[in-house]
């Protein structure tokens, strides 16, 4: 249901992504993993269409977003949602503000209807009670939870997730990576940026390894862990050398 | 990252392009202020709050350094009736204005910057334009709105305390009659002046609110990037001031 194809994008002569192709099926989560840098957050930000590629096309359920008049790129960027890695929540605003954000935007819903969504999606996320707090308030697990919540309140096809756990601890690593479990479980696309190898694995049916603007190799856990390339092998050397520890202990 | 300042000459006319298509499109905007009461509101709450006292003590010792000014220099000739035709004529026409603007534009340029640049790189406006909210319409037009209806009443007030300020100093110092002051410093003054007096807070407000907003939506990168475009935003405001309120005097004196 995403699909790119051969996206180049060149910021002051520099390729920050070459001839990407990528497609991400309904259902799944798809981990991009990749060291910084290597233009992760870019191909988010090209499916949302933020960011203009200097060619190739960007698909969303079969329709280039660059083509697409105003209204109906608004249309299917509504059915998607992005939890962005700086959580861009709205300091102003009361945890139950920045939920009902985007949910009363031009939207019909009375403010009963909204609150009682508000409440639905604080509580999936175990935000219940928090409704007054304002986000400078919350802990950095609590603002991640916030903002995966803000993301899922108006009930999005696809959500994109910018390295969701970067800078929690474990626990609090291992409380958003449940989220996104549940949520694939309850049928949501998601696409996850990471380069916490750990994360991908325990979440990804899919991963794409991508390194300086390049897609490396993609497939399943498996296929990677079997993969040949030696950017893969190298990327991924934490994990043969944990299997090797377990094996010689 | 690359240092965000006029580095270069193509540097500076990039600049100018994208403000020039900024200005094009908060004007396109300028209806949706409408819909957006509620945060064009809060924003002339803010300027009104903050400004106001900021304004009145500009404008009073405008006033009060005008009339020491003048008043030393006609004394000599035993003039001093003249100060009050000049602490009114240089308070309506230039400094109310401009001694506001040059507050304003520290004042209320800093704190759109700040805010508008630490939105920018905590991904605030992206999630906006993520959801197809014009951060224009949602965050600048309001500010720039804000600004335009604050600070013509803003400059108003500081004119009339720099006036009464001049009058303090013209009565006791120079034994000025007090009700003499007051004929001369409203009948000196004509429609012209009054006009320019209101046109050009109208004019420097909003280059004052498109500039700071750019410098905001242009932070990119880290904190240290939102601290020099803080300063650019004080400084390119401060002498956009100077120039507007010189183009203005000029202008003004040949047509009318
Ligand atoms: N707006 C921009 N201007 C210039 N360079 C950029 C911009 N956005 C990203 N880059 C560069 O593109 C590369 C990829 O960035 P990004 O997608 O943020 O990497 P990642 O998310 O994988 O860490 C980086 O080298 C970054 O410096
Ligand atoms: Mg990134």
């Amino acid at each position: 249901m995403i699909e790119l194809k051969n996206v180049t994008l060149t910021i002051d002569n520099r390729e920050i992504l070459k001839n990407v192709s990528l497609s991400i099926n309904k259902g799944t989560s798809t981990v991009i993993l990749g060291p910084s840098g290597a233009g992760k957050s870019t191909i988010l930000k090209a499916i949302l269409g933020l960011i203009e590629i200097n060619s190739g096309e960007v698909l969303i359920n079969g329709a280039n977003i660059f083509s697409l008049k105003n209204d109906e790129l608004l249309r299917i960027r509504r059915k998607i949602a992005m939890v962005f890695q700086a959580n861009a929540l709205f300091d102003s605003l009361n945890v139950e503000d920045n939920v009902a954000y985007f949910l009363a935007y031009n939207s019909k819903l009375t403010s009963k209807q909204i609150k009682d969504r508000v409440d639905e999606v604080l509580s999936f996320v175990n935000l219940e009670g928090t409704q007054d707090l304002f986000p400078d308030q919350l802990s950095g697990g609590m603002k991640k939870r916030l903002a995966i919540a803000r993301a899922l309140a108006t009930d999005p096809e696809i959500i994109l997730f910018d390295e969701p756990t970067t800078g929690l601890d474990p626990i609090n690593s291992k409380a958003v990576l449940d989220l996104i479990n549940r949520l694939k479980a309850a049928g949501t696309t998601s696409v996850i940026v990471t380069h916490i190898l750990n994360d991908a694995i325990s979440i990804g049916d899919v991963l794409t390894v991508i390194n300086d603007g390049q897609i490396v190799a993609s497939g399943s856990v498996k296929e990677m862990l079997q993969s040949k390339n030696k950017f893969v092998k190298d990327f991924f050397y934490e994990i043969f050398q944990d299997i090797t520890l377990i094996q010689t202990t | 990252m690359k240092p965000q300042r006029f580095n270069s000459f193509k540097n500076f006319l990039l600049h100018v392009h994208d403000f020039s298509s900024l200005l094009v499109e908060i004007i396109k905007n300028l209806p949706t202020v409408r819909k957006n009461h509620k945060e064009t509101l809060k924003e002339m709450y803010v300027i009104g709050t903050q400004a106001l006292l900021l304004a009145m003590l500009g404008g009073l010792f405008s006033g009060v350094i005008l009339a020491i000014e003048s008043g030393h220099s006609v004394e000599q000739f035993g003039a001093t009736m003249l100060i009050s035709r000049t602490v009114s004529l240089g308070i309506i026409r230039e400094l109310g204005p401009a001694v506001c603007g040059l507050l304003l534009a520290s004042r209320t340029g800093a704190k759109n910057t700040s805010e508008i640049g630490a939105m920018q790189l905590s991904e605030q406006i992206d999630a906006l334009k993520a959801y197809g909210i014009n951060p224009v319409e949602k965050l600048v037009v309001p500010r720039v709105v804000a600004a335009v209806l604050m600070f013509m009443p803003l400059t108003l007030i500081a004119d009339a305390t720099g006036i009464i300020g001049g009058m303090f100093v013209t009565t006791s110092t120079f034994h000025v009659d007090l009700v003499y002051f007051w004929t001369t410093a409203i009948k000196v003054l004509k429609f012209k002046d009054l006009f320019v007096g209101t046109l050009k807070p109208i004019f420097f407000s909003f280059f004052i609110g498109a500039l700071s907003c750019y410098f905001g939506l242009n932070t990119k990168g880290s904190t240290t990037n939102l601290g020099k475009n803080a300063i650019s935003s004080v400084v390119i405001s401060a002498v956009t001031v100077l120039i507007l309120d010189f183009v203005f005097t000029k202008v003004i004196w040949e047509i009318m």
